[in-house]
């Protein structure tokens, strides 16, 4: 692999020794698994072994890029950190905007690996070749948005750039994330809880090498046009004008909103959460991920009574979806306050929210007593409760020390493990998979548990039919392959509003000199989904840890335009492990993986 | 001097995607490389905005004034202020005197400030939601309060 659009470089921080070194990453590498989340699959597989105790001394934190990561290529900002998840015990990743991750690489690194144990905290400044831990005692238990203004005025310099913690990841909330730029996390699967572990409050970037691409001329051009095209889209404007929560008026009138713990699809106050009532009432301003014109993330503040005045980036539409019609509420105020405590303490507002719905859930249904739960009486739609049981999450006081163990371990703990809607120990994302089959067997497949960016079929099958099973399994797959590519190249997924495969590639030769046909690009995801998977295999997990809790089985939607419906789960599965060419336990065949050239 | 043109921030506007950083290094050195841009976008996390920040070209330029080298002089065809680096001492007075921030430095120590692309500025042409527009100074004062009374009176903005 030529030099541009990647640096070839990886970054090893051993915060046990203190050892920092740089290692060149093998030519090949790039060709087999372009970069991101392909390159963590890499080394995930190469280095951590299966037994390991993901809090432990050797779980590692696998940060790389892709080759449009950076550059001018509008969405070239999605940085990939790879782990074995303390939430799940399964392979994990996760992807990131802002502007954290072109930092990463405008330093002069494709990859950052960092391993072992600090005996105090302490936090990483790269500041190009000059790498350094520093004491964070100072910084240890603050707040996300502390933690951040304190390292940029520390460091007296305000356009470094910081990823950090906050003290859910301190205090190992298997729900916790990392988070850069104040309001853009490595969401999901509980990574902060790793970098807790490690006694490692943040990692501070500080870049100015720029990324070298092959054609600079062509990337320009590249930009300007998708910018153009950007900009001409009808989806991409409802997202620039609305945010991602422009999605909440389809989705309930579909009848596939997680709504009231997925006790129905269909939340009827919908219409105070929509991407137009939130403009109306909270939305002050826009705000972009690097080289993106969409700005789909919204700036919000709200007057509150209770909390008085509270701002933020966001929420989202998972995160209205999993503390709004998930929770039964649909007041802003509560649905701001609960997302400012989750950002401040940096935890995962979807998983977070899914276990206080399971919670009011079993309050309800008088499977937990008020004693257990510190006198609180959590029902669906009472927003207050809601904010103080994340705030007892975010503090582990009470109640709230065992939910920051995540959903699967407290509802194992409580005894209300059918009220848990989880795969693999993640929470559901705010697709309701009964009204969308696609979703059931994406959620079912995904290596990290219920992610639903893994293969977002759900627009596809809007436009066939999204309860039959027939096809899904192809289509899965499909989708699964073309998002390994957009995460490896470091794109953002609404990228593909306006860039087909074709056009991908396309910009990938400009960037890098790498031609690529579109068979070989999809043999790349195929490799890079069936790594995934191996890892999986070899922590031991199959066919039984693919399916979807029984509710989706055995309990139809009761109402709306997905009534009726439930998750035909082991059709699916059936269906995409042959088309996969796994076999019916959903392991890869030595001769699928020997196609792919990789190890069995 | 009334017909020049210069760079006006609606730093409100601004959603903070630094393509105008990309646009700007490409353009002067062929490559993008945020840090050799000669605007930047500062997020101000207190208060939450993106503000871009550029040479304004101001009609008393105060850093032409502080150079001691005279290595500063205002462009003829532009107005814009330009740089002979040959004659630059690379002392950063120009940075420090300058009340927008519209100073940078770059990986030498030499001043980086904005020549307008020779009239052209590809921050502006590149901006995707109109936050710089580039304006005759005489009469930037109406897109300015047009903003502000959309801001204060008008629905919807």
């Amino acid at each position: 692999m030529t030099a541009e659009g990647l640096t070839g470089r990886l970054l090893r921080v051993d915060l046990s020794t203190g050892k920092i070194a740089v290692e060149a990453i093998p030519e090949d590498v790039a060709r087999s698994f372009l970069g991101g989340r392909g390159l963590g699959a890499y080394y995930f597989d190469r280095e951590i072994k299966p037994g390991i105790d993901p809090l432990g001394l050797q779980n590692k934190l696998i940060f790389s890029c892709g080759p449009l990561l950076g550059t001018m290529v509008p969405g070239g900002n999605k940085v990939c950190v790879t782990f074995k998840s303390p939430l799940t015990g399964t392979y994990s990743y996760s992807l990131c905007g802002g502007h954290w991750g072109p930092e990463l690489k405008t330093a002069g690194y494709d990859a950052l690996v960092v391993e072992g144990v600090s005996k105090y905290p302490v936090y990483l400044f790269i500041d190009d070749e000059s790498v350094s831990i520093c004491p964070a005692d100072h910084i240890w238990g603050q707040l996300i948005p502390e933690t951040d203004s304190a390292l940029r005025g520390e460091i007296g310099d305000p356009f470094v750039k910081v990823a950090c913690i906050g003290p859910a990841g301190e205090r190992l909330n298997r729900m916790a994330c990392i988070t850069a730029d104040c309001y853009r996390e490595f969401g999901r699967g509980g990574a902060g809880a790793v970098m807790g572990a490690k006694k490692l409050k943040a990692l501070v970037i500080r870049g100015s090498r720029g990324v070298i691409v092959k054609e600079p001329g062509k990337i320009a051009s590249i930009s300007e046009k998708m910018v153009k095209d950007l900009k001409r889209h009808v989806t991409v404007q409802a997202r620039h004008s609305y945010g991602t929560p422009e999605m909440v008026e389809e989705i309930n009138y579909l009848g596939f909103w997680s709504t009231r713990n997925f006790s129905t699809g269909q939340f009827n106050d919908a219409g105070k959460l929509s991407g137009k009532a939130m403009k109306k009432e909270i939305v002050q301003g826009d705000s972009s991920c690097f080289s993106c014109p969409v700005a789909c993330g919204k700036r919000s503040a709200i007057n509150s009574a209770s909390y008085g005045r509270v701002e933020l980036e966001g929420p989202e539409f998972e995160t209205i979806g999993l503390l709004g019609a998930n929770c039964g509420v649909s007041q802003w105020e509560y649905i701001v306050q609960a997302a400012k405590i989750c950002d401040s303490y940096g935890m995962d507002t979807m998983s977070s929210g899914a276990v206080v719905a399971m919670i009011m859930e079993a309050f309800e249904k008088g499977r937990i007593s008020e004693e257990q739960l510190d006198g609180l009486r959590p029902r669906f739609g009472d927003g207050s409760v809601m904010v103080e049981l994340l705030q007892r999450i975010g503090d582990r006081k009470g109640i709230g020390d065992l939910l920051a163990e995540g959903l699967q371990a407290s509802a194992g703990q409580l005894g209300i493990s059918d009220l848990a809607m989880h795969v693999k120990g993640l929470p559901l994302a705010t697709y309701d998979p009964r009204g969308c089959k696609g979703m059931a067997l994406t959620y079912g497949t995904s290596p990290k548990g219920a992610h639903h960016m893994v293969s977002p079929t759900m627009g596809l099958e809007l436009a066939g039919n999204r309860f039959s099973v027939e096809g899904k399994g192809l289509l899965v797959r499909k989708t699964q392959q073309h998002m390994a590519l957009v995460d490896s190249l470091s794109l953002c997924s609404s990228m593909r509003f306006v860039l087909n495969l074709e056009g991908q590639l396309q910009i990938l030769e400009a960037a890098t000199g790498l031609v690529l046909s579109e068979e070989e690009a999809l043999r790349i995801g195929d490799r890079i989904i069936n790594l995934e998977r191996m890892c999986n295999v070899r922590m031991g997990f199959d066919r039984r840890h693919d399916v979807l809790p029984r509710r989706f089985l055995e309990e139809p939607l009761p109402e709306g335009l997905s009534g009726g419906q439930v998750v035909e789960m082991d059709d699916l599965l059936n269906d995409y492990y042959s088309v996969m060419g796994w076999d019916e336990r959903g392991i890869p065949t030595p001769e699928k993986l020997k196609t792919l050239d990789l190890a069995t | 001097m009334s017909q020049i043109k210069i760079i006006n921030v609606a730093f409100r506007r601004c959603v903070g995607c630094r393509l105008c950083e990309q646009w700007c290094s490409y353009s002067h050195d062929g490559k993008a490389n945020p840090a050799m841009a000669r605007i930047k976008v500062l997020r101000d996390l207190e208060s939450s905005g993106d503000i871009p920040m550029v040479c304004h070209q101001c009609a008393t330029p105060l850093c032409l004034n502080k150079c001691p080298a005279g290595a500063l002089y205002r462009d003829n065809k532009t107005g814009a202020i330009r740089l002979d680096r040959g004659a630059c001492l690379g002392c950063g007075l120009c940075v420090e005197a300058c009340p927008h921030g519209g100073v940078g430095v770059d990986s030498g120590g030499y001043p980086l400030i904005c020549d307008l692309c020779d009239g052209k500025p590809q921050c502006v042409t590149h901006c995707p939601v109109g936050a710089l527009s580039f304006l005759r100074r005489d009469l930037v004062d109406r897109v300015v309060k047009a903003d502000v009374a959309r801001k204060s009176g008008g629905e919807g903005y």
